[in-house]
């Protein structure tokens, strides 16, 4: 119990995906502009992270190490992936039209997102059991929809700020995510 | 009909080959790619090891992706685009594994991340399933040189302000005394990634490379 | 004219209605047939780089070492044909995920050096077990003081990075009692 509260800890935040690793980037700029937008992102994301990461789990343990075919595990992870957003898609759009159409194409980017391979590709390096692999997947999700909330508010209310105009847009939002990041890493001594 | 497309590809591929450079700079201009760019980019030496990768990679992917876009039926071309450079990001990871494994270990997991990498789904999607072979490898090429200059910027200058020198394949370049006997580390770090590319485009915007918002 | 005959019958198939799913099957198929090829070609050279890596990390810790032989997970170091020493590898789960330490041992079955050869710690703090102000400490220590000195051991954790140090002191010591058995009772 001891170790998967320290993978979940260690994925939300002081690893976090978005500040730390690098993943996620892309929606994490593209959609946090509303704060509305971004939590379903964010639940999104978390949810094929964590069906993504299971499904994936069960292949690199039970079928590519027994059989020694680990150089597979790139194709068959994401046309795993792939498949999957596909699914969450039809779902969504079938249960709630609106939300479907607030998130748009950043729906079927999921597939393209950093976060969701790298997941899958940390908890096979790691060696991490099927459910070490769904708690690491857990936290890095919660830890990105975290990161994208709070994204999402500063960035609302900068729109009212007297930004410079070679600032404006992407390069604010890169320094906002620089002074996130630097708060997170006072995270590091934390456990 | 061919020999009239002959004769126009010559001028067109490096036309070609230049816009993905300047034009449509993957980086700063269509903001793709944004993971890997952040994250190998804490030195020059990981930086042109990735840009390398990218470049095989686009070659390959385009190339064959190319080749066949006339009998990809429509349905299924996004999970063939994948699974093309899949497998090339395969092929890749094992030639770094056996051949050279420093900036293998150095990549780490970014290596396969590059299947991922919005650029080269992005470039098989939006040129290479349109146009013909010679062309679309030259819209590779392009894109990743572009690619892996912004990644050599940024690392170069991430390099020398975050340790004060600069050490490729090992050999040390330079060094700068007042830098390297302090370095601003900050840059070395994730907050560092964040502010140089933000700083690097409001100065592309400012002196009228890239266009405002 | 034999190439517009082509062009019917190609065009006939691709309207198929499972062609769509055939296509992707036989891109998948020349997909994997290209990479058992090309993971075949470099698996020999991929496991030259893997023993030449441990063959360094070895020398490391014994510098005049010849050759090794390694017997249930126990690298016996050899030179001159006479047992200098024996390593293995501990793994234990830290902050970030595993983390492998090599672990030296002299003929008098105490530790000769450790050296941590992975870990995805978080940079700058538990990345900190790699220096050598934190594995000097295990050099020459047996097995009942490779513990934590706040839970009465002799091994100093480092501040702030408490999970990391414990993880490196608590696999160390596990694998070492371990692997003394079977150097004991296999006379290594």
């Amino acid at each position: 119990m001891n170790s998967l509260l320290t993978i979940f800890l260690g994925m939300a935040l002081i690893n976090n995906f978005v500040l730390t690793k690098f993943l996620g980037l892309c929606p994490f700029f593209g959609v946090s502009k509303k704060i509305s937008n971004a939590v379903s992102m964010g639940a999104a994301v978390t949810l094929v992270m964590v069906i993504a990461s299971s499904a994936t789990g069960i292949i690199y343990n039970y079928i590519l190490v027994p059989y020694k075919v680990q150089f597979m595990d790139i194709i068959i992870y994401i046309l795993v992936i792939a498949a999957l957003v596909q699914i969450v898609e039809i779902i969504i759009r079938r249960t709630n039209i609106t939300l479907y159409n607030a998130l748009g194409i950043y729906l079927p980017l999921i597939t393209t997102n950093c976060a969701v391979l790298g997941v899958t590709l940390i908890n096979a390096q790691n060696n991490f059991t099927l459910v070490e692999g769904i708690i690491s997947a857990l936290g890095g999700g919660i830890g990105f929809t975290l990161m994208i909330i709070i994204m999402s508010a500063i960035r609302e209310k900068n729109e009212l700020a007297d930004t410079p105009r070679s600032m404006r847009g992407l390069p604010i939002a890169f320094i906002i995510a620089a002074f996130l990041s630097l708060a997170f890493m006072g995270f590091n001594g934390l456990l | 009909m061919e020999n009239l497309e002959e004769k126009l590809s010559g001028k067109k591929f490096w036309q070609e080959l230049v816009k993905g450079i300047l034009v449509t700079n993957p980086v700063f201009v269509l903001v793709l790619g944004l993971c890997p760019t952040l994250a190998v980019t804490t030195s020059v030496n990981n930086a042109l090891g990735m840009g390398a990768g990218v470049i095989f990679v686009l070659l390959c992917s385009n190339a064959i992706i190319s080749l066949i876009r006339k009998v990809t039926p429509n349905m299924v071309r996004i999970p063939v685009f994948i699974v093309v450079i899949a497998s090339f990001v395969t092929v890749l990871s094992l030639l770094f594994e056996a051949y050279i494994p420093p900036l293998y270990e150095s990549l780490g997991i970014y290596l396969p991340l590059i299947v991922v990498n919005c650029i080269i789904l992005g470039r098989a999607e939006v040129f290479a399933s349109k146009n013909s072979v010679l062309l679309s490898i030259a819209d590779g090429i392009g894109s990743g040189i572009g690619f892996t200059l912004a990644l050599v910027l940024i690392s170069f200058l991430r390099e020398v302000l975050g340790t004060g020198s600069l050490v490729i394949f090992g050999r040390q370049l330079f060094s700068i005394p007042v830098l390297s006997a302090s370095p601003l580390s900050i840059f070395i770090m994730p907050p560092g990634a964040f502010i140089i590319i933000a700083l690097l485009m409001a100065f592309f915007r400012l002196v009228g490379v890239l266009k405002y918002e | 004219m034999a190439g517009r005959g082509n062009k019917k019958i190609g065009a006939r198939i691709m309207d198929g209605k499972f062609y769509p799913v055939i296509f992707l099957a036989v891109i998948v198929f020349v997909a994997v047939i290209l990479l058992m090829f090309v993971s075949k070609i470099t698996e020999e050279k991929i496991l030259e780089q893997r023993e030449a890596k441990i063959v360094a990390q070895l020398k490391n810790i014994f510098t005049d070492m010849d050759k090794y032989e390694l017997k249930d997970d126990i690298y016996i170091i050899t030179k001159n044909n006479e047992t200098i020493g024996y390593t293995f590898i501990a793994k234990g789960r830290g902050y970030g995920g595993e983390i492998s330490t090599l672990v030296g041992l002299d003929t008098d079955l105490s530790i000769r050096q450790i050296a941590v050869i992975s870990n995805t710690e978080t940079p700058g703090l538990g990345t900190r077990i790699t220096l050598t102000a934190f594995t000097d400490q295990f050099k020459g220590l047996k097995s009942a003081d490779v513990v934590l000195s706040k839970n009465g051991g002799k091994v100093d954790a480092i501040t702030g990075a408490t999970i990391s140090s414990t993880a490196v002191t608590d696999s160390v010591k596990k694998e070492l009692e371990k692997k003394l058995e079977i150097i004991k009772k296999n006379n290594y």
